[in-house]
């Protein structure tokens, strides 16, 4: 293929991924219409992740004015936060919970496109940025899962960067050496220490935030210029204006989750939902206390991680990896019914694993 | 003989009658009901008489009402310092309120000649007997002060003795001419109830207080099309209105407890001085650890031997932790020879720290995933996550002399010897890999 017809043809790509005649207040917001059918709650839950990305923002910029992040001053600065400064628990609780609500709400958001097909031409753009926000998204569970350096952060921490050295024994010669290297860079020195915290904070403050809004501004505008995708096979009998009416039911939606999430950060402690001496302090010295564990969103593959050879996890891994980037390509042309069927199954695993994974690791393992 | 007639016969003359006359017009003649509505003919003076009329005549008579039927409510309420003087200015405030109302309700009824076209003789007759009786019970208030307060010994049981059929006069009897008078009105009152526009008092309109505006309009088309886009857009404003008010108030609130907390968060705790200073000591501790942990690295970086411990305070079954040469942590134990044990403790498999506890077989656990390490060769068991053996640590055993008497690299064989007796006063060292023994 001659260079002006490969340029011509990118430019007519990207020309219907972004048709920049539709790019006015007119189109994207007095105009778009959301249809609505029995999948009509699929919606809502992209601008609920959005919203507790945004509770996510507003709390850790608060948690920032006290965290230290330094080895000796990290844990007794949450500490002062939770005991001493006013508000602090709940502040705190509530980026935990919200942590947590936002990677669920992001994991029902894929599987519901999923079924939706919402990743159809045109929106394949859509659910490429959507893929990656996922993966910032677990990046910054991980990254701030350390923070605090108490015992469970920092031997977690430990565990899963040296998963990624275990890659190294199955690549071929001089590439077994890169993970390592990849290891090291991420962890900054020899053992998890000091550079790797700051490491993690700068990756959890300024560069993951950072790259997400960039990511999310992207998603946000292709949503807005393709609008919403029909969902459902059979014409929706009935749309709904955006705007004022769907952003209002979205507002209201917001409304409840706050009030929700307000309620969850002021009576439970998302602490309380492990054993105690997790949340000492970081002791070098100690052997690696029981009950190490990542948080209930990586158990979907750190469970079968546990059970299986490690190498059928990574290929797992890949190839989902794969798959997902490639969805709008792979399934062009299967039918809504065969991928509710798929999203439904995906779903289902996720619930087992994360919920029972470990009475599962315990039935195979004893 | 007056006062019998009329302190009993009279107010049962009056109930009976406004009970069944009140009934029979409700029966035969239902929309007779409510007031006659002469807004349609004037509403200019009508908003400016009616509006405080009914509302200063409503506060009172429910005065009234709360009195006469739950008295003990009632006094208990006035028990509160200052609610009697606020009780009765409340009362005398409503009823010049009422007055002022009902003259200019009279007025306009006599002047203008639209409303005097549909203004019967009861009209007046009722409209007339109001003011007088609000005048009366005005008057009564100001000359016989806190009548909220002396009616509940006086009025109320006559009252009660009334609806319970032990009438007792006695209560009244004595009062001054100006209350009897005020009495006797409300006798009169509730004997014309059912023949006069009074009994609009049963009619009470509450639903108008929920249901949506209704247009009264004459039917024509152009106008009932008007109306009909006139309610549509009083519809879709109201429910803006409820709406807005409601999101106004949700997020007022909102904002009222988020902003208080986000306040004090910034504000910051004040801990009293013994807090401070506790706070202060344990972060203090904290750095000190940390010096502690940095100081070891220094230590690795010069020395080309480091302490673990002393021989004697080697176990058999219990290792000692410390930190190797790679800034990993190791154990030493005291072997069944008697010659130290000295292993990495960082698990082959993801790098968690073994667990230090020998178990019946010789060997220690990795809590992470679960494999045991034999302390002798360092080798996992059986089907143990971890494939490789924990790595043997170079040490060296010092006499009280300083000097080297014992010592093993890894893989190889043990260098020098030494008498079995001496060993407790030596001292366990760990020595910098790819270096010779001193």
């Amino acid at each position: 293929m001659k260079l002006p017809e490969t340029i011509e043809r990118t430019e007519a790509y990207l020309a219907e991924r972004f048709p920049v005649e539709k790019m006015n207040y007119a189109s994207m917001i007095l105009k778009k219409e959301v249809p609505v059918h029995r999948l009509s709650w699929g919606y809502y839950m992209g601008g609920l992740a959005l919203f507790f990305f945004l509770v996510q923002i507003a709390t850790g910029v608060m948690l920032l004015f006290y965290y230290q992040p330094t080895v000796s001053d990290a844990h007794a600065s949450v500490e002062y936060i939770t005991e001493h400064v006013p508000a602090g628990a709940l502040v705190r609780n509530i980026h935990a919970w919200a942590s947590s609500l936002m990677i669920a709400s992001v994991m029902v958001h894929l599987l519901s496109a999923f079924a939706m097909k919402a990743f159809g031409k045109p929106r394949e753009i859509t659910w490429i940025t959507g893929v990656a926000l996922l993966g910032i998204t677990f990046a910054f569970g991980f990254t701030g899962y350390l923070l605090p350096w108490h015992q469970i952060a920092v031997n977690a921490t430990k565990i899963g960067l040296q998963t990624i050295e275990e890659i190294g024994a199955y690549l071929p010669g001089q590439m077994a050496t890169w993970p390592k290297a990849m290891k090291e860079i991420i962890q900054g020195e020899a053992s998890v220490g000091q550079a790797t915290l700051s490491r993690f904070f700068a990756l959890h403050v300024i560069i993951l935030p950072l790259s997400i809004a960039g990511i999310l501004g992207i998603h946000l505008l292709s949503v807005q210029l393709h609008g919403m995708s029909q969902g459902v096979d059979e014409k929706p009998r009935r749309m709904e204006k955006f705007f004022p009416t769907y952003f209002l039911k979205d507002l209201s939606v917001w409304g409840v989750a706050f009030m929700v999430l307000f309620i969850l950060g002021l009576c439970l402690p998302f602490d309380s939902l492990f054993a105690y001496p997790l949340f000492e302090p970081f002791n070098a010295k100690g052997s690696t206390p029981d009950g190490i564990k990542p948080e209930w969103y990586f158990f979907w593959v750190y469970y079968p991680l546990e059970l299986l050879p490690f190498w059928v996890i990574m290929l797992g891994q890949t190839v989902l990896g794969v798959v997902m980037m490639a969805t709008p390509w792979i399934f062009k042309n299967t039918n809504r019914r065969t991928l509710k069927v798929l999203a439904v199954a995906a779903g289902a695993y996720l619930v087992v694993m994360t919920v029972f994974g470990e009475k599962i690791y315990h039935l195979f393992k004893g | 003989m007056v006062d019998a007639f009329l302190f009993v016969g009279l107010p049962y003359i009056a109930i009976v009658t406004a009970v069944i006359g009140c009934v029979w017009r409700a029966r035969t003649n239902r929309f007779s009901m409510s007031s006659r509505s002469s807004q349609f003919l004037e509403d200019r003076k009508l908003l400016w008489g009616s509006a405080p009329w009914h509302i200063g005549i409503i506060v009172v008579l429910l005065g009234h009402i709360l009195a006469g039927v739950l008295p003990q409510v009632w006094s208990s309420i006035l028990t509160v310092p200052g609610a009697l003087i606020a009780i009765e200015t409340v009362g005398v405030a409503c009823a010049l309120l009422a007055i002022v109302g009902l003259s200019a309700l009279i007025y306009r009824r006599v002047t203008s000649a639209r409303v005097q076209a549909v203004t019967t003789t009861t009209d007046l007759v009722v409209v007339a007997l109001l003011l007088v009786q609000i005048v009366l019970g005005l008057l009564s208030a100001v000359h016989f002060r806190y009548g909220s307060a002396w009616s509940t010994g006086t009025v109320v049981p006559y009252f009660w003795g009334l609806v319970t059929f032990r009438p007792d006069m006695t209560y009244v009897a004595d009062f001054p001419m100006l209350f009897k008078l005020h009495l006797v009105g409300a006798w009169f009152i509730i004997l014309l109830l059912p023949f006069t526009r009074l009994m609009h008092l049963l009619a009470v309109p509450l639903q108008y207080l929920w249901r949506a505006p209704q247009l009264v309009i004459w039917n024509t088309t152009r106008r009932r099309q008007h109306a009909v886009a006139a309610t549509i857009q009083a519809d879709s404003r109201r429910a803006f209105l409820k709406g807005a008010a409601g999101v106004a108030g949700a997020t007022g609130l909102m904002a009222l407890g988020v902003s208080e907390k986000a306040l004090n968060f910034f504000k910051g705790p004040h801990p009293d001085p013994e807090a401070d200073s506790a706070l202060l000591q344990k972060k203090l501790q904290r750095l000190q650890l940390t010096a502690e942990e940095r100081s070891y690295e220094l230590e690795r970086q010069r020395n080309d031997m480091i302490l673990v411990a002393r021989y004697a305070e080697l176990a058999e079954n219990k290792g000692r932790y410390f930190i190797d040469y790679a800034m990993a942590p190791g154990l030493a134990f005291k072997g069944k020879d008697g010659l130290p044990l000295v292993i990495s403790a960082k698990c082959t498999h993801l790098g968690c720290t073994v667990g230090s506890e020998l178990d019946a077989q010789g060997r220690v656990m990795c809590p992470c995933h679960i494999s045991y390490f034999d302390v002798q060769t360092g080798k996992p068991n059986d089907g143990a996550p971890a494939k490789l053996p924990l790595p043997q640590v170079g040490w060296a055993l010092v006499d009280s002399t300083g000097k080297v008497v014992l010592s093993r690299k890894p893989g190889e064989s043990m260098q020098g010897k030494v008498d079995a007796a001496l060993l407790p006063q030596c001292s366990l060292y760990i020595t910098k890999p790819g270096r010779g023994i001193a």
